[in-house]
């Protein structure tokens, strides 16, 4: 057991793809204590997306330990996985994956149905989680009733209501503007300056400015792992340039 | 695998269903069309039944017939390639007088039958059943006479040629009325009408409407009637059970026949009940025929279900992946891809259930059948498009249930 959220060691993912095997990761060490605020970075096809899909729960490495929490996940059966999703994992997607059918309240409420909290105590909490990414106004609203930051911060607001170890976001800000990318960046801060641990992975260094810590993926394997200053929220949208030397 | 789940199921499908009516409504027309057949049939069934029953209730409870061999045992064997009268003597005149002596039987008519023409003067009705009666046949048959009287059991004694009408063959043979005391030709021989009788309203009467009754003697003697299959139509005494009378009929008959006590009967004492189990082996094999119908039709509904839901599991791939991203389990998944297309099913048999409710309307407004659907057919039909639901659901639903969820959220 160790005191530490995050613990990967020679963590490796292989596909195989008829004849070929592709090595998307080959062989990550990382540790992640409670409440960093970590941005994976890293050219396309590096394995940013893997790694993030492995800390997730949502694959099995091909190789190597994953201790989540203090549990051990690599080996957990389909089931269990799902369950430590649920709990410990908040996800943010770049395409920020609401059902579209469903209002926001209900799309909030959904990770706690596959919790089995109750009908009014999951309203309750749905709520109040709209509520801290300030949507407490748009309850009944449908996704394509919401603009792009709006939608992002329902699917926050989502990853946020069960209470998460972890908020792993995949470039979060992929599909907004940025104006908006730095509202959910002054959002991401508020919610790290609360206490929760967040990793996400991004390709831009204005965003990655953000984190206390870059981590540098190439070719499956950790090129630089950094901690830096980060910038107060605000700054970036106004020298976009800023803070790059540093990674 | 909860109430929430369930209900959220149910309004995903009812969501999918509104949103490509086209393609539900193909989806649940298999299910529509053998539900509302065989529901509709059902009714039909059911109404023709009552009124069946009612018809034999007519007959009357104390009555019964004696024959020489059980006809309304339907055999589906060959009784071993014997036919069924095989070694048993006919019914004969000397019979019917001896048990007409017992004290618990009120009248014994004996009954025969044949078919043939009628004619009077140049107007000529074919097929007409020709019923060969002793004179008391009127203390069985429920009826009154319209016009004139029967004839009398000396006419039977004698073989006269006597004839009591069907009010419809009356009718045809003497449109302008007045048919008793003249006289008609049946098969070629000349017989005097005593009476009209019109039986009772059943639904046999209605069915068969030109008939004529003539002294069982005379249909054997003239008209070529078959003296080996003459039946008898027994009436209990008042004061004595039916049970009695045939108990005294059977033992008079025995004894006669010289029976010894290990031998089986070999005649049949048929009543009432006889004709309700025939019916209800008769309806038994619609029930059977219907169960093969409704099943094909569900099949082909059933195939209809595995299409929409595989389009719907192929379609919300990645609203599986991010459900599973949330922590759902395969089992929730699977139960809400099964809610789902019980959802569809369920509907589709609703909607049958209506049609047929419809049609059964239809049917109790233009025939004389009250069609109603039995209860425990709209809890069968409901019941039966619910396991089509689940049984066509499942191969979707495990689908669904399955998938990676790193490949469903990539999908598209
Ligand atoms: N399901 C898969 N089957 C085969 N190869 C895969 C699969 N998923 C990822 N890969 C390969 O693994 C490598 C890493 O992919 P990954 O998606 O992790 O990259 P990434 O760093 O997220 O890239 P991007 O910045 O473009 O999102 C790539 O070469 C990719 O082609
Ligand atoms: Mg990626």
């Amino acid at each position: 057991m160790s005191s530490a959220l995050i613990e990967v060691r020679g963590l490796q993912k292989q596909y195989v793809m008829g004849a070929e095997t592709v090595r998307a990761l080959r062989g990550v060490d990382l540790v992640i204590e409670r409440n960093e605020y970590v941005a994976i970075m890293g050219p396309s096809g590096s394995g940013k997306s893997t790694f993030m899909n492995l800390i997730g729960c949502l694959d099995t490495p091909s190789a190597g330990e994953y201790v989540l929490n203090g549990q051990p996940v690599a080996g957990m059966k389909d089931d269990d996985l799902a369950r430590i999703r649920n709990r410990e994992i908040g996800f943010v997607f770049q395409t920020f994956n609401l059902l579209p059918r469903s209002t926001a309240l209900e799309n909030v409420e959904l990770p706690l149905v596959y919790a089995g909290v109750g009908k009014a105590e999951r309203k309750e909490r749905a709520a109040g989680a709209l509520g801290a990414v300030e949507l407490a106004d748009r309850l009944d609203h449908r996704p394509n009733e919401l603009s792009g930051g709006q939608r992002q911060r329902v699917a926050i607001a989502r990853a946020l209501v069960t209470r998460p170890s972890i908020i792993l976001a995949d470039e979060p800000t992929g599909n907004l503007d940025s104006r908006t990318s730095e509202e959910i960046m002054a959002l991401f801060h508020r919610l790290h300056a609360e206490g929760q641990t967040i990793i996400m992975v991004t390709h831009e260094p204005d965003i990655a400015a953000h984190a206390d810590r870059v981590v540098m993926l190439k070719d499956g394997i950790i090129a630089s792992d950094r901690r830096q200053t980060r910038v107060p929220v605000g700054v970036l949208a106004a020298r976009p340039e800023s803070a790059l030397s540093e990674v | 695998m909860n109430l929430t789940s369930t209900r959220e199921g149910i309004g995903i499908a009812l969501d999918a269903l509104r949103s490509n009516k086209v393609r539900a409504f193909l989806t649940t027309l298999g299910i529509v069309i053998g539900v509302a057949t065989v529901m509709t049939m059902a009714a039909a069934i059911t109404g023709f039944r009552a009124m069946v029953m009612e018809n034999i209730e007519a007959i009357g409870p104390n009555n019964f017939i004696a024959s020489r061999f059980d006809g309304t045992e339907i055999r589906f064997s060959d009784n071993h390639g014997k036919d069924p009268w095989e070694g048993k003597p006919a019914l004969t005149f000397a019979d019917a007088e001896m048990l007409e002596a017992l004290p618990a039987v009120r009248t014994v008519a004996t009954s025969i039958d044949v078919g043939g023409e009628v004619r009077a003067g140049s107007r000529a009705v074919g097929s007409v059943q020709i019923m060969g009666r002793s004179a008391d046949w009127v203390e069985y048959s429920r009826g009154d006479f319209l016009q004139g009287n029967n004839y009398l059991g000396v006419h039977d004694q004698r073989a006269s040629n006597v004839a009591v009408l069907s009010p419809d063959l009356a009718q045809q043979l003497f449109p302008s009325g007045g048919a008793v005391g003249r006289s008609v030709r049946i098969k070629g021989r000349e017989f005097l009408v005593a009476g009209v009788y019109k039986l009772k309203d059943n639904i046999f009467a209605s069915a068969m409407k030109n008939w004529v009754v003539v002294p069982s003697t005379t249909a054997i003697k003239d008209l070529d009637a078959n003296y080996d299959w003459m039946d008898f139509l027994v009436v209990t005494e008042r004061g004595f059970t039916q049970e009695r009378a045939m108990d005294d009929v059977t033992a008079a008959l025995r004894s006669a026949r010289g029976l010894r006590p290990a031998e089986e009967n070999n005649f049949a004492l048929i009543k009432q009940e006889a004709f309700k189990s025939m019916f209800d082996r008769l309806t038994g094999v619609f029930f059977i025929v219907m169960v093969v119908l409704s099943s094909i039709g569900l099949i082909v509904g059933g195939v209809g279900v595995v299409g929409i839901m595989m389009i719907s599991v192929t379609e919300r791939t990645r609203e599986i992946g991010v459900r599973k991203a949330l922590g759902a389990k395969s089992n929730e998944i699977l139960w809400q891809f099964l809610v789902e297309s019980v959802t569809v099913t369920v509907i589709g048999g609703a909607i049958g259930l209506a049609v047929a409710t419809a049609l059964a309307g239809l049917i109790t407004a233009t025939t004389p059948v009250n069609a109603t659907i039995p209860l425990w057919a709209i809890f069968a039909s409901i019941m039966a498009s619910g396991g089509a639901g689940i049984v066509f659901g499942l191969y979707p639903a495990n689908k669904a249930a399955r998938l990676d969820p790193v490949e469903a959220l990539r999908h598209e």
